[in-house]
């Protein structure tokens, strides 16, 4: 007798039955895919293939069956984080043409996935805009902005660099130039948004057929898009001079009569933050007196008037100290001597 | 994978003709697999569905039903299932208690609390619902012709 075991007894199949040994049993179970385990979850594409199998004894002697194999597709999740990896604000300063802030990208999906970015330098509610001068990718993944050597981002157009596998972070810098009007202590927020080019929206969209491996695409919990901000902080620092007289005449008074010895003090405070770099105080000699010689004095050091290696020099007409890069918040004392004929 | 697949197909439709034997005492096994979800429903409160699984990501909630019947006029005994659980899926668990399972790929099996887990330092911890490969029920049962059942399992996707 040979009957069909798919449809034994007349009874309606409730699926597809094989009957195997025990041998053919196993090499299909270990041809099931197995899928590496990762923080984004098991790849989209996999497919969870399920048989279950069962033993029981017949009048035959032991049987063992199979149920069908069920496979189902895992669909590409898509999820973005964007990060601002600056340790706090990145300093700028008036009229600065290339303020660099950092951001990183992760691929929190489970499929490859390419991703755009757009930067907002017009916030509200901070003190500046800044000018976006460009997105830069960085390719040589140093972590460092390196002009010329790290991929330019370009709009609308497809980025390699930002193919990003699961779990895969990449580094972005966005550069800008700051206004010449802004004053000391101002802000900016700078934010970076990144969107994953299949799609976006609320979380449980999905787009058919449009994840990797075959799958749809379901959009996850950050949207599949993500901003996070940045900030940078206006250090400007400025100068005041403060100029007073000292005046010792031949007769131990201080009257400005022939013979007198007028010593010039010149103080220059430097406030706001950061730092001034280079001051170089001058100061001319008044007409109708003499100057000094040997008399310049940078915070009670003595300089000597000639053109050398010391900061201080005398060339005839004027004094001038260099006094290097004066941190805000201090000051620096230049002196001189002239005589009154 | 679709030439090994035909190729069994082929061995096993020729067993199917050849074997009176097995024909004898039919069991029919089908797996099928849901997604649960969770919708808002008009009122506002929330509800979990169970859906086909058009959509499966990672995260997800499935259901496997692994449905037995007996369609044959014989009666079969010591009738046991056995379901090794698919790599991308992490066990979570029976509707009704009553399986072992195995965490070391299907060699020994036990109920889950009683099982050990070799750490990488040699010593032994519990054996976690993550840790099950294989789920066994051992139904201690005979099924009668046109007996039938249903068994439940849930994972979560890795």
């Amino acid at each position: 007798m040979t009957r069909n075991p798919f449809n034994a007894g007349g009874v309606p199949a409730l699926g597809t039955l094989r009957i195997t040994f025990p041998l053919m049993t196993a090499a299909l179970l270990t041809a099931a895919i197995s899928a590496p385990a990762m923080a984004a979850g098991t790849i989209a594409g996999t497919d969870i293939e399920n048989i279950a199998s069962a033993t029981y004894d017949s009048a035959g002697g032991p049987v063992t069956i199979q149920s069908n194999t069920l496979v189902i597709k895992v669909d590409e999740l898509l999820d973005v984080t964007v990060l601002s990896t600056d340790p706090g604000d990145v300093i700028t300063s008036p009229g600065a043409t290339a303020n660099v802030q950092t951001f990183q990208i992760t691929n929190n999906g489970n499929g490859g996935e390419e991703f755009s970015l757009t930067a907002n330098v017009a916030s509200g509610g901070d003190d500046f805009d800044p000018t976006l001068v460009e997105i830069v990718i960085d390719t040589n993944d140093n972590g460092v902005y390196d002009p010329g050597v790290d991929d330019i981002y370009v709009s609308g157009s497809s980025n390699p660099a930002l193919v990003l596998a699961p779990d895969q972070q990449q580094v972005v810098f966005v550069i800008t130039a700051t206004p010449a009007g802004v004053s000391n202590a101002n802000r900016a927020s700078v934010g970076l948004t990144a969107a994953a080019l299949t799609g976006t929206g609320a979380p449980g969209t999905s787009f058919a057929g449009a994840g990797q491996g075959g799958g749809n695409a379901v959009v996850g919990t950050t949207g599949a898009d993500s901003t996070d901000n940045g900030f940078l902080a206006v250090q400007a620092a400025s100068v005041s001079l403060l100029k007073s007289a000292t005046i010792v005449d031949p007769f131990n008074g201080n009257r400005p009569v022939p013979g007198a010895v007028v010593t010039y003090s010149i103080v220059a405070t430097v406030s706001g933050s950061g730092a001034l770099n280079n001051l170089v105080i001058t100061d001319p000699i008044p007409a109708g007196t003499q100057y000094q010689a040997g008399s310049i004095t940078l915070e009670a050091g003595a300089l000597t008037d000639a053109t050398d290696a010391d900061a201080g020099n005398y060339n005839g007409t004027r004094i001038s100290v260099a006094a290097g890069n004066v941190p805000a918040g201090q000051t620096r004392t230049v002196t001189f001597k002239v005589l009154i004929p | 994978m679709k030439i090994f697949t035909s190729i069994v197909a082929a061995i096993l439709a020729c067993f199917c003709v050849a074997s009176t034997t097995f024909a004898a005492t039919p069991l029919q096994l089908v797996s099928d697999v849901f997604v649960e979800r969770q919708v808002v429903k008009p009122d506002g409160s929330k509800t979990v569905i169970l859906e086909k699984p058009n959509l499966v990501t990672p995260g997800d909630n499935l259901v496997f039903v692994v449905r037995y019947k007996n369609v044959g006029g014989a009666t079969a005994s010591n009738f046991v299932v056995t379901n090794p659980l698919p790599a991308a899926v992490a066990f979570d668990g029976t509707s009704d208690g009553l399986e072992t399972v195995s965490v070391d790929g299907g060699k020994s099996w036990g109920f889950l609390g009683t099982l050990r887990v070799t750490k990488p330092d040699g010593t032994l911890r519990p054996a976690l619902r993550s840790d099950v490969t294989h789920i066994k029920w051992n139904l201690n049962q005979t099924l009668t012709a046109g007996a039938e059942g249903k068994l439940i399992f849930r994972g979560i996707v890795k």
